[in-house]
């Protein structure tokens, strides 16, 4: 009996000790992985602030000796930062607008009409996830490049109206956990199809909807590759303009001025992920492991 | 019946841009691609163009380039994707446990998963440059004038680190939804049954992560195989230029993209963008096949649990 006692006591301040240790290894190895992630951020706002006479020193100073605030003014003053900026947004939003309302109908389609032929298409659009895009995209620049599409913003357009495989999937998710009461009620009033998705899917969907806006605004907003491939560079957007860098007159390159530009160019996409993070963390999850 | 027919009309008409863009901008740029990849099409010359057997196929045979960055795409592989789905695995399990500041340490992981390719490679251009780098000027308080190139001479160690960086958060999301899907039960009733930590991480929780694991490992190597963006904004970074990548990050999609777009020989790049296509869904195919031995299926994690 107190043999049993004792050992089972002993077994709990082994746990105990154990446990400390997990503890503590748990939170170094947090704490590690924290400022590994953190520290480019750090490290690209403290050089923002430098002359590019102080970035380019050796040895390196970690904080500027005098913080020039005034770089994230001159990158919209001295180059066309503010232009690709505007035009790239703008590009953005219509891209969003278009993409997310096509992505909505079509994940209703997959979700509410099992019609003979619906099973079998969902699974081309999901076949479509595991194919490597650029067989698509390479392709496609030489069509476009023969209907003299390359170096318009024609290309975006058109992409915007036809959805992909993540955002069908996901609307299709959402919806078809939706109550079916709602719709029901509205087709014994006579509501058409057009009308329930536009007057009970669509407003119940914010969620959804909010992720596959960010995506889509966020796809336009940071890839490089489409850009660079489709446009020229009197015509091309942000990641490309950043990434050649902004130049003076003399033909040499604004360095901290252009690292400016790249914190003010991910703030957006940041801000955007901390107003809807619940909304866009979920939808990684959805689409990331029940796929 | 007519009902049904509406129903049916309903669905074609809502489905339909999915439809076209899959005839339109799927398939028939798959079939172009596959044509030029057997033609002389160079985007010039469309009057004179025409069928060329399987001449750009037999090129890639003698094309030293094409095994050279294959084995570059490999290595990358084998560097990129284990650590970056063990890391972010780890962080997923300590995030799993019951820790103070949980919520807090996931979405601050997530931020850098925000961060456009761009702004990333700028941020850790500051870090990984060879003459600037803070890195460099880190290590030189140990070893006086260390200039190693982060982004040329040791290019694939840079380009990993910014991967890795770059993928965590979501990498440690997904997997973390996953532990969250782990009954707790089964969890109790192991270590009911005398189970220590590690007993349970074997026999319960790594087998139910499975389905997650080969998800992840299908993505992942989809992704690594294709990846051109992150080299091409390394190369810029160590050589001011897209036109001549370090030869350390010269991947298989890098040669692709130096036929397409700074050679021309469209023919070319379409040949080996088809043979890069075949091997992918070759290896997607390879891993379905052997998850059926090592991914756990009891009703399966897909369907109508969300």
């Amino acid at each position: 009996m107190t043999t049993l006692h004792s050992s089972a006591r002993r077994g709990h301040s082994e746990g105990w000790l154990a446990k400390r240790v997990a503890r503590f290894l748990g939170y170094s190895i947090l704490i590690t992985a924290g400022l590994f992630l953190f520290i480019p951020i750090f490290f690209l706002i403290v050089n923002a602030l430098k002359v590019d006479s102080e970035f380019h020193t050796w040895p390196p100073t970690i904080f500027p000796s005098i913080p020039q605030w005034s770089n994230f003014v001159q990158i919209f003053q001295l180059t066309s930062f503010g232009d690709i900026v505007w035009r790239t947004f703008i590009l953005g939003l219509i891209y969003t607008i278009i993409s997310t309302f096509m992505t909505s109908m079509v994940g209703l389609a997959f979700a509410r009409y099992q019609v003979p032929g619906s099973k079998r298409l969902y699974s081309i659009v999901i076949a479509m996830m595991f194919v490597p895009g650029m067989i698509f995209t390479i392709p496609q620049f030489m069509i476009f490049a023969r209907i003299h599409l390359t170096n318009t913003y024609w290309p975006w357009l058109i992409w915007s109206l036809f959805p992909g495989s993540m955002g069908i999937f996901l609307f299709r998710q959402f919806f078809m956990n939706f109550p079916k009461e709602l719709e029901e009620a509205a087709e014994m009033d006579g509501a058409g199809p057009w009308r329930i998705f536009i007057q009970i899917f669509l407003p119940n969907a914010k969620p959804v909807l909010a992720i596959s806006a960010i995506w889509s605004f966020s796809w336009v907003w940071s890839d490089y590759l489409t850009p660079l491939l489709f446009l020229s560079n009197e015509k091309t957007l942000l990641p490309v303009a950043l990434q050649q860098s902004f130049l003076r007159p003399s033909g040499q390159a604004y360095l901290t001025l252009t690292l400016a530009a790249n914190i003010i160019y991910m703030l957006p996409l940041i801000i955007a992920f901390f107003a809807a993070q619940n909304y866009i963390l979920k939808g990684v999850v959805t689409t990331g492991l029940k796929g | 019946m007519s009902r049904n027919k509406q129903r049916t009309l309903s669905f074609y008409l809502f489905a339909s841009p999915w439809i076209i863009g899959f005839i339109l901008l799927g398939i028939f740029p798959l079939l172009v691609g596959l044509l030029v990849s057997f033609s002389n099409y160079d985007g010039l010359n469309i009057d004179v163009v025409k069928l060329v057997g399987l001449r750009n196929y037999t090129r890639i045979l003698t094309d030293s380039d094409v095994p050279f960055s294959a084995g570059r795409t490999l290595l990358w592989v084998m560097v990129n994707l284990p650590t970056w789905m063990v890391l972010s695995f780890l962080l997923a399990i300590i995030l799993n446990q019951d820790i103070k500041g949980r919520g807090m340490f996931r979405t601050l992981y997530y931020i850098p998963s925000v961060i456009p390719g761009v702004a990333s490679v700028a941020a850790w251009g500051v870090l990984l440059d060879k003459n600037y780098g803070l890195l460099n000027a880190f290590i030189s308080l140990f070893r006086p004038g260390t200039a190693i190139g982060w982004m040329s001479d040791y290019a694939l160690v840079g380009m990993a680190l910014i991967a890795v960086w770059g993928g965590l958060g979501s990498g440690m999301l997904i997997f973390l939804a996953g532990l969250q899907d782990i009954p707790d039960e089964l969890v109790e009733a192991a270590k009911i049954d005398g189970a220590n930590s590690f007993q349970v991480f074997r026999y319960v929780t790594l087998p139910l992560m499975t389905p997650v694991i080969f998800f992840q490992l299908v993505m992942g190597v989809i992704g690594c195989f294709q990846q051109l963006n992150l080299p091409l904004l390394v190369s810029k970074l160590a050589t001011n230029t897209t036109s001549t990548p370090p030869r350390q990050v010269y991947l298989y999609m890098i040669h692709v993209w130096q036929q397409i777009y700074t050679n021309q020989r469209y023919y070319y790049g379409n040949a080996l963008m088809w043979l890069l296509f075949i091997v992918v869904i070759a290896l997607t195919v390879l891993i379905f096949w052997s998850s059926k031995f090592w991914v756990y299926q009891a009703g399966g994690p897909e369907g109508d649990s969300k």
